[in-house]
């Protein structure tokens, strides 16, 4: 075991972890911030992407023990008093949920494409979307939220 | 779920390189772990002790120097080198290749030479960095080496490197610096996937070379040729030098045919 700090979501965390947890598990299990999605385990799917430091990474191939001192930002910090970000807005407008499950690792894939580039091109968003795997929607109502909301301009934070 | 094991990190190059002394084959090294933690998670891997490279400052570095060309880190990671302005710039082949490797997200963690050291056939670095005469350059707490990358890569997933020893960093030279040339990646779907078979070229000076990945256990560097030379001699030359092997990715025939395609594609558009 060893301790752990880290910022989540702006909120300071200090916590014993198991040296061999993975940083989605030890969101997940040891935090219950369960937005984050386990698909594959294995990179693939893009479900467990978070922001850390800036950059999106996947979160289960991460070790908890590396995160000491970083500053991850996960869906759970995306809506702020109850209300949704530009970007989740969109998603909800366009239909851009179907069950769900690929939604948290879309939005923030998404978030950090949006910072990066706020006004993409419909193939650069495939592109800044390509690490995330989506079963139900087919993608286009994914891709249609993301240009509304990079229209709107809003602040994607 | 990964099996129980101890986190190292150590935060200077001596302390990694004693650990390593010390524990042998108990450790493996890490810097992206984007192909250790899939290794440990299917149980292919069992260390008991992983060692995070990223907590030694000098393994994160790239550097150009018109005179000596570049420095890959070990810690450097695949984005970090593809949005290099010097690499951009003189090396243009090695963001081509980059830009191809996994999703954006996995770039921001895998490392240039965590992909070298991996070894796979179809890893998309070393081809372009075997083209590009690139060095490996291996410490250890008996002192350091330095390779060409060809002879540091032995077989499927081998390479000479020892139990106690890491890569400290990958070498281009400025023989080729400013090539023209590409990379062409044959892939089951549009988005992201392991290489079905790849083919880097450059031509610099008057010289254009090629090499081909996922052909082959290990990937083929091709004889230097004339920048003029007609696409038919480079073509015969990579049949004679791949010995492809069909898989669940595709078949041998079709591996050998897209070789001869890419040569093609990428001569024409030299
Ligand atoms: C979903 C997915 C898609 C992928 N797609 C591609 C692809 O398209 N193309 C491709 O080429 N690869 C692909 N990979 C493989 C992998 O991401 C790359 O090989 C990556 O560059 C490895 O770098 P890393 O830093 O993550 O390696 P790590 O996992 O940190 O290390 C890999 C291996 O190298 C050893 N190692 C690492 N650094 C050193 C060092 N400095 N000295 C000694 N040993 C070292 C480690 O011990 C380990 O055995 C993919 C992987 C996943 C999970
Ligand atoms: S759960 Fe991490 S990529 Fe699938
Ligand atoms: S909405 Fe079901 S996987 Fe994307």
């Amino acid at each position: 075991m060893r301790e752990i700090t880290l910022t989540i979501n702006g909120e300071s965390y200090t916590r014993e972890v198991h040296e061999h947890r993975t940083l989605l598990h030890f969101l997940r299990d040891d935090l219950g911030l369960t937005g984050t999605k386990e698909g594959c385990g294995a990179g693939e799917c893009g479900a467990c992407t978070i922001i850390m430091n800036g950059a999106a990474v996947n979160s289960c191939l991460v070790l908890a023990a590396e995160a000491n001192g970083s500053v991850l930002e996960t869906i759970e910090g995306a809506a702020k008093d109850g209300t949704l970000s530009a970007l989740q807005s969109a998603f909800h407008e366009h239909h851009a949920v179907q069950c769900g499950f690929c939604t948290p690792g879309m939005v923030m894939s998404a978030t950090d494409l949006l910072r990066r580039n706020p006004n993409p091109s419909r193939d650069e968003i495939i592109d800044g979307i390509e690490g995330n795997f989506c079963r139900c929607t087919g993608y286009e109502q994914i891709i249609e939220a993301i240009l509304a909301a990079s229209k709107e301009g809003k602040s994607h934070a | 779920m990964l099996h129980e094991f101890s986190y190292v990190s150590p935060s200077s190059m001596d302390e990694l390189l004693t650990f390593l002394e010390e524990s042998g084959e108990r450790s493996t090294v890490f810097s992206g772990g984007t192909d250790l933690f899939v290794t440990i998670r299917s149980g292919l891997s069992r260390p008991d002790f992983v060692v995070d490279l990223k907590g030694v400052k000098e393994l994160g570095l790239l550097t150009f120097d018109p005179a000596e060309g570049l420095s890959i880190g070990a810690c450097v990671t695949v984005n970090q080198l593809i949005e290099d302005t010097d690499v951009l710039r003189h090396y243009s082949v090695l963001r081509d290749a980059g830009s191809e490797l996994a999703t954006f997200q996995l770039r921001n963690r895998a490392t240039v030479v965590g992909n070298v050291v991996t070894a796979s056939p179809c890893g998309d670095m070393s081809s372009p960095l075997l083209c590009l005469g690139a060095r490996v350059k291996l410490a250890s707490a008996g002192g350091e080496r330095e390779m060409p990358l060809g002879e540091f890569i032995t077989g499927v997933k081998r390479t000479q490197i020892a139990p106690n020893e890491i890569v400290r960093a990958i070498t281009v030279p400025i023989d080729h610096l400013d090539a023209v040339g590409g990379y062409k990646k044959l892939k089951r779907i549009k988005g992201h996937d392991l290489g079905v078979v790849a083919v880097a070229m450059i031509t610099a000076n008057d010289v254009s070379r090629f090499a081909i990945s996922s052909a082959a256990p290990t990937p083929v560097l091709l004889p230097d040729f004339p920048a003029n030379v007609e696409v038919a001699e480079v073509q015969k030359a990579a049949q004679e030098a791949i010995s492809p092997i069909s898989d669940v990715r595709c078949t041998k025939e079709y591996r050998s045919f897209m070789v001869d395609v890419f040569i093609r594609r990428l001569m024409e558009a030299a």
